[in-house]
């Protein structure tokens, strides 16, 4: 501790810049990461509250997928001895048409009696919320909203809400005012109640509820209550408590978070380098001073634990400001997230707080101190073996890296080795992710080397251009490869990551561009809303014949497609008609022939899966998929494996008829509409949206907004990951800036020689911004090299265990055409303060200086 | 030719410390003059304002008539490397450029064509007798070798002044003798105005002209 | 004295016994055909906010398995919802509801009985009639309300199940057999006290024409006054039925 005080901290003064810089990658590192954790916590916990408040005092839920029942089924419940009380529910996110305000979620509920509002919790319920009960029944433009909804919309009793509709946009009225706590802090308490009857028809559901709440009998356990239900219903219902729906959502999104996670982690990595490297920097520029303390009787020991403290120290200060930063980036991720959530999966969630875990943050600050200590070990190592004699000759370095390249190189070696035969073990998990971990380890321990070997390769090729300045930078490079190589380490690691994801996302839209040309072909849809995640509003089958029956119209095609839940995850079942549809789309098949596939779909004797779907659930041609429905359970074999990107958790297709039959719906959410030869789709279009216009609120959106649409998704779904590789860029930008400040102190004198023997400062500073480019230059070839290999393991890693797409290797060529310029502006940009500091300062002491 | 009238330099720190104090002299073209005194008497700094390596608190140096003060950092610049060699005590080699490059540095600094450049630096290696080192590393040279690449730098574009702060001090007597001979014979050959700070009194009798300081005053200002 | 006087002197004497037969004979005497009023509704709450609302009550068959329909005229906002409610001998009764602006009808789940009926401080259950046979009475002595001297009796229902009440206390005017008060209790708490004023004797029928029916938890109060009261006019049986309600609306 003495030590810490008497020699750290005057050299942490002099040295506050680079210090400062070396925190940034930690607090970035961990900032990201308690953002993202915490993020994403909030979102469950919003989900899973929400559930619980519009659970109100239910035990048990009664479901059957998103397709929900028929009414019928509530008296089959309710006949049920255990069931205390049984209410219908009906669930839905419905846009509000007032300005900023998004989607609010729309509850519909029992209203006959005041039973509803006794259930869930609104305790001033006595105190007349809804100023005349009778006249909310009455009336179905009844809604009742929070006070906070309210208050934030300057709403009152009797004041109109504008929602969006089977009908379009209609106006209600608001006929009672939540406020007391449990249901109404639901969604941000964007919650608006309405009468269930009223809201069958405004959504069009027909005779139909999405879910039955239930309560048991006084006297009768949960467990009993559910096994009386489940009895009283079969199989196709599910019967769970509301928490059990809170895990279903996580696992909508496992793949979403995992991706995440896996993306914060390298960004610490990133870090890790740069804090490996000012540990490195510092030792070397501590030398004298350490030979002196080991002249003076310090043991290793000592030396060695002084840097570890150092480390514990620095990696404590910049976690804890990363988890304060992290927790402060949360709530704009948590906006942004859910918001992406709501536009590809369908469930909406409004996050008002955030939820902030203190083991989140305990482990977020162990990770960066633990990142610290493990990225000092090797400079604290070196520190301790520094020998007193040399040390304190001056001007001599003393070379502490001899044979360590040589031990590298031999290292890397046999870990490419370990890792290519991993690769012929790869079918195993195990063996794949070791194969993986162990090419990037192989290629952080061959980046000093190669880029000495590099440097070395630029220096004549500088010279040529710029003789003085060129030659200097190079140099700098190839004098100090300790000093280079972390950093370039570190943005090589980034880059790699870049490409690899770059080159993951670009499979990615291209294979959703072959998807979208085969499969949405039709020439418009008809949808009730612009977002087609939305299936909170269907319409009835008739308007087929409406559409139909519009001049130049060839064909149209309905479609109903909603979540059932399958293993207890939920995926996505589209009800297609097949005849129709493969007349119209042909998908290469995965698995299966075209024409058998179809014919078996056709006639309800089999479904056809995404690829996705059978990577995920691993199931395969023939396997049987079971499948509750309000019927009974569907069991239908797999005849076909197709590529299907209608969601990311995979799709299974199965014919209309046994949708309809099994599940006695004959809506739809999407009307597939093609156009008769030598018409003109825009004619034709209009022609329907006229014919639609005076019964329903229906739109009609052309190929090309849903593609821009689709494509607007997954560019959302991808932002954030976009922005956490950014970020890793910075970090490692941060590396150049930091490597750069030491490399100027260490050539101060240098740069005073060429001051003095007649250096502009622009030729100073260029020869700064020289280093810099170099290091991007070598970073971006090793980065794109590191990247081509981790590609390979990303897309593997995705078509195991992440949405279990199976992704053709394109290498991003455009991609890695976009990081050049982008990483050499941002060495250049990193380069500006340190070239600045540079040209400044006193020329005499620079000459002076040793 | 160097003209400095009332100079004064103080250096601000945590203790104000003078390091001249009203200091005026003139030296005319050709003159080989030294500048004597015990360390700490504001000598060095006596050089680095003449070089423009720094500026002085008060008074005005003007070198061939311009005004040093009036100048911004890259005119500085531009003086000094036009009018002015530089040669350390400790040479102030880039280790990692051979002697060629070395001395061509000064001239890539002044964009020179590079066949010119090329040229040059043989020329002045040759002139230090080094012609025989031309891709050698600094560290691979002797003492005197090294300040002789240092003075053939300083040198690179015949400049008229030559300034030298103890160029022999970090080197034997027999190698001080060696560089002290090229730099007289330098003078004879070029005619450069050469001023040279040591501590040596037997250099500062070599030499026309002997400034003492102390304390950052000129006591003495003696001509032979 | 008229044989039918004798009777009912016999039976005067022999009631004084037993309170069941003091509600069958109450019952008896309010026997008809058919009922039809209309009524005024006036439910006043705790913070003195008074709502109104009129009915159309019609009535036909006899206790126990009687139906009724119960037609909202005002205001112009509820004009047109029904409620149908079919009364039978051995267990409770079915309720429908008819909104007019969705089309379509609700049951009144056996569930949803306790609940308050529209807002008043009557619940469902309260609307309906329960024939005698679902009760067990007890006489608890003599008490006068308003004036008038009255058998109390406690009623408790058979099948616990059956009632949102545990028991209530009846008050019978043994003058004409008219119901003076009901008291609702739920596990001995009181809950509800419906008060009947204005006993007319209508075509016979000793009739209140004006109920205040008291919520005690809520502290608030319906009262309900009943205007062109007719007994025994001519209705058809299929008038009470869904699609009847449908048809009307």
């Amino acid at each position: 501790m003495m030590l810490l005080r008497l020699l750290s901290w005057p050299y942490l003064r002099r040295h506050v810049l680079r210090w400062t810089l070396t925190l940034a990658g930690i607090v970035l590192g961990v900032a990201v990461f308690v953002a993202m954790h915490t993020a994403n916590r909030s979102i469950f916990s919003a989900f899973d509250k929400t559930i619980d408040q519009i659970a109100g005092s239910a035990q048990l839920q009664v479901s059957a997928g998103e397709f929900g029942f028929d009414e019928s089924i509530l008296e089959r419940v309710q006949a049920v001895p255990e069931v205390g009380v049984a209410v219908p529910v009906i669930e839905a996110n419905v846009e509000t048409k007032i300005p900023g305000q998004g989607s609010i979620l729309l509850l519909g509920i029992d209203m006959t009696g005041d039973r509803s509002l006794r259930d869930y919790e609104l305790k001033d319920a006595d105190d007349a919320i809804i100023d005349d009960p009778l006249v909310f029944l009455a009336q179905p433009d009844s809604v009742m909203v929070t006070k906070e909804f309210a208050e934030r919309n300057k709403l009152e009793v009797n004041s109109r809400v504008p929602l969006l509709t089977i009908d379009g946009e209609k106006q209600f009225t608001v006929r009672g005012i939540m406020s007391s706590a449990g249901m109404t802090q639901a969604f941000g308490g964007n919650l608006a109640v309405m009468d269930i009857y009223a809201a069958q028809q405004v959504l069009g559901r027909g005779r139909r509820f999405d879910r039955i709440d239930i309560r048991a009998k006084e006297g009768i356990t949960v467990d009993q209550c559910k096994a009386a239900v489940k009895a009283a219903l079969g199989e196709s219902f599910e019967v769970e408590t509301p928490s059990a729906r809170g895990r279903h959502f996580e696992g909508l999104l496992r793949s979403y978070s995992t991706a995440m996670t896996i993306s914060s982690l390298f960004a610490l990595i990133v870090g890790m380098f740069i804090i490996y490297n000012s540990f490195a920097i510092a030792v070397t520029q501590r030398r004298s001073e350490i030979g002196i303390l080991r002249a003076l009787g310090a043991t290793r020991g000592q030396i060695q634990r002084l840097f570890f403290l150092e480390s514990i120290t620095a990696g404590f200060v910049g976690s804890a400001l990363g988890a304060f930063a992290g927790v402060g980036m949360a709530s704009v991720i948590t906006t942004y997230m859910s918001t992406v959530l709501e536009q590809t999966t369908g469930f909406a969630q409004r996050v008002t707080e955030l939820a902030i875990d203190p083991k989140l943050i305990v482990a977020g600050i162990a990770i960066g101190v633990i990142t610290s200590i493990f990225a000092a070990s090797i400079p604290a190592r070196s520190a301790a073996r520094v020998d007193p004699v040399q040390a304190l000759q001056k001007g001599k370095y003393q070379v502490l890296s001899a044979g360590e390249n040589r031990r590298r190189r031999r290292m890397a070696l046999t870990v490419s080795l370990i890792s290519v035969a991993c690769l012929f073990l790869s079918y195993s998990k195990l063996f794949f992710y070791a194969g993986y971990v162990l090419m990037i380890v192989a290629g952080l321990l061959l980046a000093p080397a190669l880029t000495l070997l590099l440097s070395k390769c630029l220096r004549p090729i500088l010279k040529q251009l710029l003789p003085a300045e060129g030659t200097l930078a190079a140099d700098s490079l190839v004098q100090a490869p300790r000093r280079t190589s972390a950093t370039v380490s570190a943005l090589m690691l980034s880059l790699a990551m870049v490409v690899g994801f770059g080159g993951f996302a670009h499979s990615f839209y291209t294979s959703v561009g072959e998807w979208m040309d085969n499969a949405l072909n039709p020439d418009f849809f008809v949808s009730p809303s612009a977002n087609l995640v939305v299936r909170a509003i269907t319409f009835p089958a008739s308007i087929r014949s409406v559409i139909e029956h519009v001049a130049g119209v060839d064909q149209v095609q309905l479609v109903r497609n909603a979540r059932v839940s399958f293993r207890n995850v939920p995926v996505m079942v589209l009800a297609i008609e097949t005849e129709k549809v493969s007349g119209t789309v042909h998908r290469m098949p995965v698995a299966g022939t075209t024409e058998e596939m179809n014919r078996l779909t056709g006639q309800g004797k089999g479904m056809m899966v995404s690829d996705s779907f059978a990577q995920i659930h691993t199931v395969r041609m023939g396997d049987i998929v079971e499948l509750p429905t309000p019927s009974g359970l569907l069991k239908l074999p797999i005849v076909g494996i197709v590529r299907d990107y209608s969601d990311l958790q995979g799709s299974l297709l199965i014919d209309r008829s046994v949708y309809t039959k099994w599940w006695n719906d004959d809506t739809a959410n999407v009307a597939r509409v093609y156009v008769k030869k030598g018409e003109d789709v825009g004619v034709v279009r209009q022609r329907v949206i006229d014919a639609l216009a005076g019964h329903h609120g229906l739109l009609v959106l052309t190929n090309r907004e849903v593609r821009d649409w689709i494509m607007k998704l997954i560019d959302q779904w991808f932002a954030l990951t976009y922005n956490q590789i950014a970020v890793a860029i910075l970090v490692a930008v941060l590396g150049i800036v930091n490597t750069l400040t030491v490399s100027i102190t260490d050539r101060r004198r240098e740069l005073g020689v060429m001051q003095a023997v007649g250096g502009l400062r622009n030729q100073i500073r260029r020869t700064i911004w020289i280093e810099a480019f170099s290091i991007g230059v070598i970073g971006l070839v090793l980065g794109t090299a590191l990247g081509a290999i981790n590609l390979y393991y990303s897309l593997g890693m995705v078509k195991r265990d992440l949405g279990g797409l199976d992704l053709d290797y394109i290498f991003p060529l455009a991609f890695v055409a976009f990081m050049i310029p982008t990483i050499l502006a941002a060495s250049f940009i990193a380069a500006i303060g340190p070239a600045e500091s540079a040209v400044r300062g006193s020329l005499v002491e620079a000459l002076e200086y040793e | 030719m160097i003209s400095l009238s009332h100079v004064s330099k103080v250096f601000e720190g945590k203790r104000k410390a003078t390091a001249l104090e009203d200091v005026s002299l003139e030296i005319a073209k050709g003159q080989v003059v030294s500048i004597v005194g015990p360390s700490g008497s504001g000598k060095s700094t006596l050089l680095n304002l003449i070089g423009g390596l720094d500026r002085p608190t008060s008074g005005e140096i003007r070198i061939e008539g311009e005004n040093l003060a009036e100048l911004s950092d890259d005119d500085l610049t531009r003086v000094r490397r036009d009018k002015i060699g530089f040669v350390f005590q400790f040479f102030n080699l880039l280790p990692t450029l051979n002697c060629l490059e070395n001395v061509a540095l000064p001239l890539h600094l002044r964009k020179w064509p590079r066949k010119k450049i090329e040229a040059r630096a043989k020329e002045l290696l040759n002139l230090v007798q080094l012609d025989h080192r031309l891709e050698h590393l600094p560290d691979e040279l002797s003492g005197g070798e090294r300040q002789r690449v240092a003075i053939a730098r300083a040198l690179s574009v015949y400049p008229p002044i030559l300034l030298a702060d103890e160029p022999t001090g970090n080197l034997d007597t027999h190698t001080g003798q060696e560089i002290l001979k090229l730099i007289e014979d330098l003078h004879s050959r070029l005619g450069s105005t050469i001023l040279i700070v040591t501590h040596d009194l037997e250099v500062a009798n070599r030499c026309f002209r002997t400034v003492s300081l102390r304390d950052g005053r000129i006591v003495e200002d003696r001509r032979r | 004295m008229s044989k039918r006087g004798f009777y009912g002197l016999l039976m005067f004497v022999f009631l004084q016994q037993d309170p069941r037969q003091i509600v069958e004979e109450a019952q008896r005497r309010s026997t008809s055909q058919s009922q039809r009023y209309e009524g005024t509704l006036r439910v006043l709450d705790a913070k003195g906010k008074i709502i109104e609302k009129r009915w159309q009550y019609d009535r036909v068959g006899s206790h126990g398995s009687s139906k009724a329909v119960l037609r909202f005229t005002a205001p112009a906002e509820v004009k047109g919802v029904a409620l149908l409610i079919i009364n039978h001998a051995d267990k409770a009764s079915d309720q429908w509801m008819w909104t007019p602006a969705i089309n379509r009808e609700r049951r009144i789940a056996l569930q949803d009985r306790s609940t308050r009926f529209f807002g008043t401080d009557f619940s469902f259950e309260d609307l309906e009639e329960r024939d005698t046979n679902q009760f067990d009475y007890k006489m608890l002595g003599e008490e006068s309300i308003d004036g008038a001297a009255c058998w109390k009796l406690q009623s408790t229902p058979r099948q616990s199940k059956a009632s949102q009440y545990s028991h209530s206390y009846l008050w019978l005017r043994k003058d004409n057999f008219a119901l003076a008060q009901i008291e609702n209790y739920s596990k001995d708490q009181l809950v509800r006290r419906a008060h009947y004023t204005d006993i007319r004797n209508d075509q016979g029928i000793w009739t209140a024409h004006e109920i205040d029916m008291h919520d005690l938890k809520r502290n608030s109060r319906t009262i309900l006054k009943v205007e062109k009261l007719q007994y025994n006019v001519s209705m058809k049986d299929d008038a009470f039925t869904l699609q009847a309600l449908r048809r009307e609306s």
